[in-house]
């Protein structure tokens, strides 16, 4: 329970402490060491030196094995068309960040950060003296800038994104000096530097360097933006804008000024390679005072077809990823090639809990179907005749263990009898729960019969491209059948999956489950409890609770409006304690309404790590919501010469 | 000949307007819009977006009107400002996103076409010269192989060989080192080093089809009267072969050049997406996916006005190349 300790830890009990320290460099006097390429350009003039370039005191990462040396270009690949790999390898620079360890959040950009008792104050320190790669000055201006001309500015954010909103208004931000500032909500916004930490943080700094962006906003460049506009092609100055600071736009911009460990240098244009060099400003040393980061450079090839990512990793031409060869049909592929690509593995530890779990949706508009769903004995009688263990073996090649849709063990929601309650393959037992459930009548072919006297019949959609899932979609086709239940798994494109889920036209999912990792439960509970459309086991009480007013909603029953009540408590909560208090008692709601059937735990993933690459920690956890590898610290990574 | 021209380039125009129509609706016709998709996308990562944030683009990119004042705004653009629209997936010109892989593409596809021409062409007149003999089933075999291996298998294959065996970079035209690096020799040699992999899978499956076309239309005029007469005449084997019977049997051939022009553009999706190759395939691929209606729209208006382009130049050629068509 190694997990919970930790984050027990990390919450202070006083209100309107710092919840966040930064660590001070105590070790100024030994002077600061740079890159070979940098120091030769210091000597010939062309950059200030490296004391001058960094913060006063910068932010020091301890090195996980040792202090590393300079050189190499660490080489990955992505999948083409707007994916987030980019974002996750460089660009994770934000105020605030997650720990390697994926327990707490820690400063980043920032020095620390304090929230005021009812967290609707946010005051962030700076560290004096942090600069763009351009060498500008990054102020506190540039954080009130950001907030006043382009959130706060209608015409380039129509909507500001929930996380920077709270009681209907958005997060003002102001300055106390020029390195501190405060976020102020109209309401408690408890999640706000949790959210910061994903990939949604990112948006924040990329928007912020005021000396550059200005020239692209019309109320400071009135004369000169309608020939700048018209050179990059744009419609207006709004979309021009928001290229040059919305993902993945922000990626063809070479000349955008950022706080990143590398600056790019071959624009993403989706096709060929993105190439990103060190930033020379960069504020973060090591512990012996070498400013980071180690690689020189990273290369990022963009394919299109996820196999040839795999020959690429195999034929040794990536040097650190877990993306995209980590499913468990290339595992083997991977493993078996180490030696041949020189390198070796390390756990990419799905943040999802569930490989498949299956969602019956409990608001259908068919009420035959909707009665059916919404019993609960119906629920468990399915899950008691699904044989996980078989599946396990046959799918997963036995690297699964049966598992519901509930927390990952070791961490501080995991609830034992959530995980682990009707998981057992028995097929009488399932028998008499269906019966419990009333579906005691059966037509010609063993088929049950609903309340109308029709078969119960109905299909769960899987994406095309799981093709795993789908397969074992197939054995519980099989499955069901021998408790006299006719599902039929039907495999669909994902916007159309999509559309039928916000027109609450659908009877169900299946779908890896979210919520293993607190923060993943936290931030998006669409497994838990229904949240929003894609909470697929009861679609229109999540439109609810996104829209009362929504055509597809439906008063949501007493219980789901329970939880509805505990996740704003989560939400207002000041302390990560108060919130995880509030969560545990949502999903033991969770646990006690089963809404969705889970199958067998996501096994553990590999990615691969070149054998002489070093301070590459042996369990990444794996998600978007972690940023996977961002966290882990890619900066402090290097080659052994 | 000249009012024959144009009297069919004006039939174009009504039939480029119904194309386009008929295009905007077929791209209309799938659930949900582009921002479905991106949501869908993001979903099928782990990953969400605000609701609120999809309701604000929603309204910026119109999509909350009718598809009639969308098609509206995207026809109108064309042709009174030759705008083809922004790329809603891109935040880019689509005339940007296309032209900057049509440099590439061109290569690609040219280069196949004269291989195919290359090997099939002469296989396929000795094929049907020389009929049942060893060489023949040699080439028929060969040829049922190409049509029947699908190129994306191929093209896996191959690319695993030269990783394997020739120690090439996986995918792509160029090797990293010259991926973004200004055109010269060396970056030349290295994207032909690299072309093999892709022209002989995009060609394999044209080259057998072409060979098997060509040797059939070639015995049916090889027993001609008039090739019997030309011989009488006393005209050598080779040059009676290529100037009576071949022109005729290049016929069939001619009349589909007119699909050869849009297959240039669109190029083979699916072998492109698997060997990675920055050419405009994965790019029509992706946007359909994506429902990028006014970049697959685009597309699709350009590859049915190369068709229509393409059934001119084979309607041209056939007169040219048979005296019966041109006299009837």
């Amino acid at each position: 329970m190694q997990h919970v300790r930790v984050l027990r830890r990390q919450v202070v009990s006083t209100v309107a402490a710092a919840i966040l320290m930064g660590a001070g460099w105590a070790g100024a006097a030994f002077g600061f060491q740079e890159a070979p390429e940098l120091k030769a350009l210091t000597d010939a003039g062309k950059l200030p030196p490296v004391e001058k370039r960094l913060p006063k005191e910068p932010l020091v990462l301890t090195p996980l094995e040792s202090v590393g040396t300079y050189g190499g270009t660490w080489r990955t690949a992505t999948f083409g068309g707007g994916d987030s790999e980019i974002e996750r390898s460089i660009g994770y620079t934000r105020l605030v960040r997650w720990n390697p360890e994926w327990t707490e959040v820690i400063p980043d950009i920032a020095r620390s950060v304090e929230v005021n008792d009812n967290a609707t104050e946010y005051t962030f320190t700076l560290r004096e003296g942090t600069r763009w790669s351009d060498g500008e000055p990054f102020t506190a201006d540039d954080l009130v800038w950001w907030n006043e001309n382009v959130l706060r500015n209608t015409k380039i954010t129509p909507a500001a994104p929930d996380w920077l909103t709270a009681g209907g208004e958005t997060v003002k931000v102001e300055k106390l000096a020029d390195n501190k500032v405060v976020f102020k909500f109209a309401a408690p916004n408890g999640l706000f530097l949790m959210n910061m930490a994903t990939v949604r943080g990112s948006d924040i700094l990329a928007a912020a360097p005021a000396h550059y962006l200005k020239q692209f906003h019309k109320d400071f460049n009135p004369d000169g933006i309608d020939a700048l506009v018209k050179a990059a092609g744009a419609t207006d100055w709004v979309q021009l804008f928001n290229n040059k600071i919305g993902f993945p736009g922000r990626w063809r911009d070479l000349g955008r000024p950022t706080l990143d460990a590398w600056v790019l240098t071959a624009p993403y244009n989706g096709t060929t390679q993105v190439v990103a060099e060190r930033n020379p400003y960069y504020a973060k040393v090591d512990t012996s005072g070498n400013q980071l980061p180690y690689f020189d450079s990273i290369t990022i090839d963009v394919m299109q077809d996820t196999q040839a990512i795999i020959l690429k990793a195999i034929s040794g031409e990536i040097d650190m990823q877990n993306r995209f060869i980590e499913t468990t049909d290339a595992r083997t592929v991977i493993v078996q090639n180490q030696q041949k690509g020189g390198y070796g593995l390390f756990i990419a530890r799905p943040a999802w809990s569930n490989a498949l779990l299956i969602t019956l949706n409990q608001t259908h508009k068919n009420p035959a179907l909707r009665a059916v769903f919404s019993n609960k004995d119906f629920r468990i009688g399915l899950s008691y005749a699904i044989n996980r263990e078989e599946l396990n073996q046959l799918i997963y090649a036995g690297q699964a263990k049966p598992y519901q849709a509930a927390p990952r063990e070791g961490t501080a929601l995991y609830d034992e009898k959530m995980a682990t309650q009707y998981l057992e393959y028995n097929v009488d037992l399932a028998n008499q729960y269906l019966d419990k459930a009333g579906l005691t009548k059966k037509d010609g072919e063993g088929y049950r019969l609903g309340q109308d006297g029709k078969r119960i019949t109905f299909a769960i959609d899987a994406l095309t491209g799981s093709p795993i899932q789908v397969d074992a979609l197939e054995l519980i086709q099989r499955y069901w059948r021998a408790v006299g239940i006719d599902m039929q798994p039907r495999p669909a494109e994902r916007s159309l999956i999509f559309s039928r889920l916000q027109n609450n036209d659908n009877d169900g999912l299946g779908w890896v489950g979210g919520g293993g990792y607190d923060f993943l439960g936290l931030l998006d509970p669409k497994w838990y409890f229904p949240h929003e459309y894609e909470s697929s086991f009861a679609t229109a009480w999540g439109l609810y609770y996104q829209n009362p007013k929504d055509p597809n909603a439906q008063e949501p029953s007493p219980a789901a409006k329970k939880q509805m009540d505990l996740y704003r408590q989560v939400q207002e909560a000041p302390t990560l304690e108060k919130q995880l208090e509030a969560m545990k008692e949502l999903l033991a709601i969770t646990r006690d309404e089963f809404y969705v059937i889970g199958t067998n735990l996501e096994p553990d993933r590999v990615g691969i790590v070149k054998t002489n690459m070093h301070n590459v920690p042996k369990v990444i956890p794996s998600t978007s919501f972690y940023m996977t590898p961002g966290p882990a610290k890619p900066e402090t990574f290097y080659y052994q010469q | 000949m000249a009012g024959f021209i144009i009297r069919r380039l004006l039939y174009m125009i009504p039939m480029m307007f119904a194309i386009s129509v008929v295009t905007f609706i077929i791209i209309q016709l799938p659930p949900g819009d582009f921002l479905t998709a991106m949501t869908a996308r993001l979903a099928s990562q782990n990953e969400t977006i605000d609701p609120g944030v999809i309701a604000g683009l929603r309204e910026r990119y119109g999509l909350d009107q009718p598809w009639t004042v969308q098609y509206w705004k995207w026809i109108s653009g064309i042709l009174l400002h030759g705008d083809f629209g922004q790329s809603l997936d891109w935040n880019k010109p689509v005339s940007e996103l296309i032209w900057a892989r049509m440099g590439l593409t061109m290569v690609v596809s040219v280069t196949t076409l004269l291989f195919v021409w290359a090997v099939a062409f002469p296989i396929g007149i000795y094929s049907a010269v020389r009929q049942y003999s060893l060489g023949d089933y040699f080439a028929t075999f060969f040829g049922f192989l190409g049509l029947a291996i699908p190129n994306f298998l191929l093209a896996l294959v191959l690319m695993f060989v030269s990783a394997q065996y020739f120690g090439q970079s996986v995918g792509g035209l160029f090797s990293p080192l010259y991926i973004n690096a200004a055109w010269s020799w060396a970056k030349l040699g290295d994207l032909i080093s690299h072309m093999w992999i892709p022209v002989v899978v995009l060609g394999t499956g044209a080259t057998a089809a072409l060979i098997r076309i060509m040797r059939a239309n070639l015995l049916d005029e090889l027993n001609k009267p008039y090739v019997d007469m030309a011989r009488a005449r006393g005209l050598s084997e080779i040059r009676l072969l290529l100037k009576y019977p071949v022109r005729v049997a290049l016929n069939p051939f001619v009349s589909t050049v007119g699909w050869v022009l849009p297959h240039l553009v669109s190029g083979s999706v699916v072998v492109s997406i698997v060997l990675s190759l920055p050419i405009t395939g994965p790019l029509l691929l992706n946007a359909l996916f994506a429902q990028d209606m006014y970049l697959a729209g685009t597309f699709i208006l350009l590859m049915s006005m190369l068709t229509l382009i393409g059934t001119l130049i084979s309607d041209l050629l056939l007169a040219w190349l048979d005296s019966r068509i041109r006299n009837g």
